[in-house]
C-alpha cells in the first residue's frame, strides 16, 4: 500500500553534525493503515544509487524522541507508531550524498501479521532481513523513488 | 426493524494518510452526507492514539457523536503476537490485549468489538466474562477466503451455544460473496506486468470454481487467510514447496496458467492464483446465521455505474443482492458498514490517479439504501 508515497519527496537531505556531513535522512510513513507498536518495526531495505545501507547503519526518529537503533526499538513494546505520523530515518554515511538526483529503493519491514504464523518462533531469534519480502507487511515489493537531495542549509 | 447503514472509517484510510480528512471530518462525512447513515466503525490503531487516547479525546469523541448524529457501532482490534519480540505471545497475553481493547471500546461507547478471523477461540473465551460484564458483543470476522460453512463459524456458534452467551457472534465481511477479481484489481496486476491472457485466465478460473467446473479441488484453502495464502503461494513459486493442504491447488493454478499464458512469469501465476481466494459461500447459510451476526462489513473494491441506470452503482464482482437479501430474510436488523478496500489498487500510480474514497463510499451507500429497501 501507498507504494509511491512512503517517502516524502522533499525529505532526502544530508545530515550535518559539528560541521561534518555524517549521513543523510528520509521522512517516511507507515505502509499499514493501523501503524504498529514500534517494537514490531524491523528496519528498512535501503539502497541509494546501487549502494545498500544495512539496518545497522539506520536509526529511526519518531514520537519526539532522539533517533534510536532498530535494536533499541525492539524494546519499545508499548510505544505506538501512529498511522498519521511521519518518522525520520537517519542513515550513517560519512560524507553523505552528492547534490542532485538519486534513485532510492526502499522497503519497510514491520513484523505485524494476522494472528499466529509458522514463522513466529523463527522471527523471535532470527528476524527477517528487510528486502527479502518476508516481514514486509502491506507493501511486499521494494519500491523505487527518484528523489532530489535537498540542500542541508534548508534542513531544520 | 430494518437494517441500518454505517461506515467503517477504514474506508477513508487514504484520505487520512494524505491529511485530507481527519477523524472528525470522516465522522462528519458519515453523519451529514450519506442520506441517513448513522453507524461508525473504526480500527483502534488507525483512528485513535493507541493504546490510550486520553481523557480529552474521549470528551471530543462523544461530542462529535452528538454533533453529527452518529453512533459508535464497532471497534476493530488487532493481535500482534510478536509485540514483545523476545517471545511469541501466549493466548493469555493475547486475551489481555483483547480485554484492554474491550475496555477502550466501552469508554468510547461502542457496543461491539470485532476480532480478527484468525483469533483462536480460547482467547475469545478468556475475554468473554469481561465482555459480558461491560455489555460488549465480541464479533469474529469471517473474511474471504474463509466461508460461513467452515470451522471458524462453527466454533464460535458452538461457544455461544455452550456458554449461552448473547455476547458472541460473527462479522461477515461481504468479500466472502466476491466471485472474481474486480476491474480495479485486474488493472493493478496488469500494471505490474500480468499479461492480458493471465488476467483472463484468472477470471475464467474463478468463474469455473464458482460453477463447479474447475479441474482441481481447492477446498483445503478455506481455513487460511488470504494474506497467508498469498505468502505461501509466493514461496511455492520460488521454492516449489507448500503446506500439504495447499499444494494440489497451487499445482492446479500452475497448470491452468501454463495452458493459457505464453511464457508465464511469477506475476502471471500470481494473478491466476487470486482465483483461489474466493469463499464461494452460501447466501442461505447467511440467512440461517443472521441471529449470530453482530454487524456486517460491507466490503467493496470498486463501485461503478450500473449500465443503463444513471445514478445507481454496484461492485460487479461481489454478489450484494444475494447477501443483503439473505440478511433481510434472516431478520437481521443491525448495521451494514461500508468498507472500501479498493483505494490500494491505485496507489502505485500518481496522485492524480488516486480514487476518491468519499465518492466510492457515497456510491456504496446508494447501493445499500436501494438493496435494503428492495
Amino acid at each position: 500500500m501507498f507504494d509511491n508515497f512512503l517517502i516524502r519527496p522533499d525529505s532526502l537531505r544530508n545530515e550535518v553534525q559539528d560541521g561534518e556531513v555524517i549521513g543523510f535522512t528520509l521522512a517516511v510513513r507507515h505502509a499499514n493503515y493501523r501503524g504498529c507498536y514500534l517494537s514490531l518495526h524491523n528496519g528498512y531495505f535501503l539502497e541509494v544509487d546501487g549502494t545498500t545501507y544495512p539496518r545497522s547503519s539506520q536509526t529511526f526518529e519518531v514520537n519526539g524522541r532522539e533517533p534510536r537503533s532498530f535494536e533499541a526499538l525492539r524494546t519499545a513494546v508499548w510505544e505506538h507508531w501512529d498511522y498519521d505520523d511521519e518518522g525520520l530515518l537517519h542513515v550513517a554515511a560519512p560524507g553523505g550524498l552528492a547534490p542532485g538526483e538519486h534513485i532510492v529503493r526502499l522497503q519497510q519491514s514491520v513484523l505485524a501479521a494476522y494472528g499466529y504464523l509458522p514463522t513466529d518462533e523463527e522471527w523471535v531469534t532470527n528476524p527477517p532481513e528487510p528486502g527479502t519480502g518476508a516481514g514486509s507487511d502491506k507493501t511486499p515489493q521494494i519500491v523505487s523513488y527518484r528523489l532530489t537531495l535537498t540542500e542541508p542549509e534548508m534542513s531544520r | 426493524m430494518t437494517m441500518k447503514r454505517g461506515v467503517s472509517l477504514y474506508s477513508y484510510q487514504q484520505s487520512q494518510f494524505f491529511k485530507e480528512l481527519d477523524l472528525e471530518a470522516q465522522i462528519r462525512e458519515v453523519g451529514q452526507n450519506l442520506g441517513g447513515a448513522t453507524g461508525i466503525e473504526l480500527i483502534d490503531e488507525m483512528s485513535l492514539h493507541y493504546p490510550d487516547p486520553g481523557p480529552e479525546f474521549l470528551a471530543r469523541w462523544h461530542h462529535w457523536m452528538d454533533e453529527y448524529g452518529t453512533r459508535p457501532v464497532a471497534m476493530d482490534v488487532g493481535m500482534d503476537v510478536l509485540q514483545f519480540r523476545d517471545h511469541v505471545m501466549t493466548h493469555r497475553e493475547c486475551a489481555d490485549r483483547l480485554i484492554h481493547d474491550i475496555r477502550l471500546a466501552k469508554s468510547l461507547g461502542f457496543g461491539i468489538v470485532r476480532t480478527l478471523s484468525v483469533v483462536p477461540i480460547d482467547i475469545m473465551e478468556m475475554a468473554l466474562p469481561i465482555a459480558e460484564e461491560l455489555d460488549i458483543r465480541l464479533g469474529k470476522e469471517i473474511h474471504q477466503p474463509m466461508r460461513l460453512e467452515g470451522q471458524q463459524v462453527a466454533e464460535i456458534i458452538e461457544l455461544a451455544d455452550r456458554t449461552g452467551s448473547s455476547h458472541l457472534g460473527i462479522v461477515p465481511d461481504l468479500g466472502i460473496f466476491q466471485f472474481k477479481l474486480s476491474q480495479a484489481q485486474l488493472a493493478w496486476f496488469g500494471r505490474r506486468g500480468a499479461q492480458q491472457s493471465a488476467q483472463d485466465a484468472s477470471v475464467e478460473l474463478a468463474l469455473g470454481i464458482r460453477d463447479g467446473s474447475a479441474p482441481f479441488d481447492h477446498t483445503g484453502l478455506f481455513a487460511h487467510t488470504a494474506g497467508n495464502l498469498r505468502s505461501d503461494f509466493a514461496r511455492y513459486l520460488s521454492s516449489g514447496t507448500a503446506p500439504a493442504d495447499e499444494l494440489s491447488a497451487f499445482e492446479g493454478v500452475k497448470t491452468w496458467t501454463d495452458e493459457r499464458v505464453d511464457a508465464p512469469g511469477a506475476i502471471d501465476y500470481t494473478v491466476v492464483a487470486e482465483a483461489l481466494m474466493f469463499s464461494h459461500t452460501s447466501a442461505d447459510r447467511l440467512r440461517e446465521l443472521a441471529p449470530y451476526v453482530t454487524h456486517v462489513h460491507g466490503k467493496f473494491n470498486h463501485m461503478s455505474e450500473v449500465p443503463g441506470r444513471p445514478g445507481q452503482y454496484h461492485d460487479d464482482a461481489i454478489d450484494y443482492p444475494a447477501a443483503i437479501g439473505a440478511l433481510k430474510a434472516g431478520g437481521f436488523d443491525g448495521y451494514v458498514n461500508s468498507e472500501y478496500e479498493g483505494q490500494r489498487y491505485w496507489q502505485d500510480r500518481t496522485v492524480d490517479d488516486l480514487q476518491s474514497e468519499v465518492e466510492q463510499v457515497r456510491r456504496h451507500q446508494e447501493m445499500l439504501t436501494r438493496l435494503i429497501a428492495a
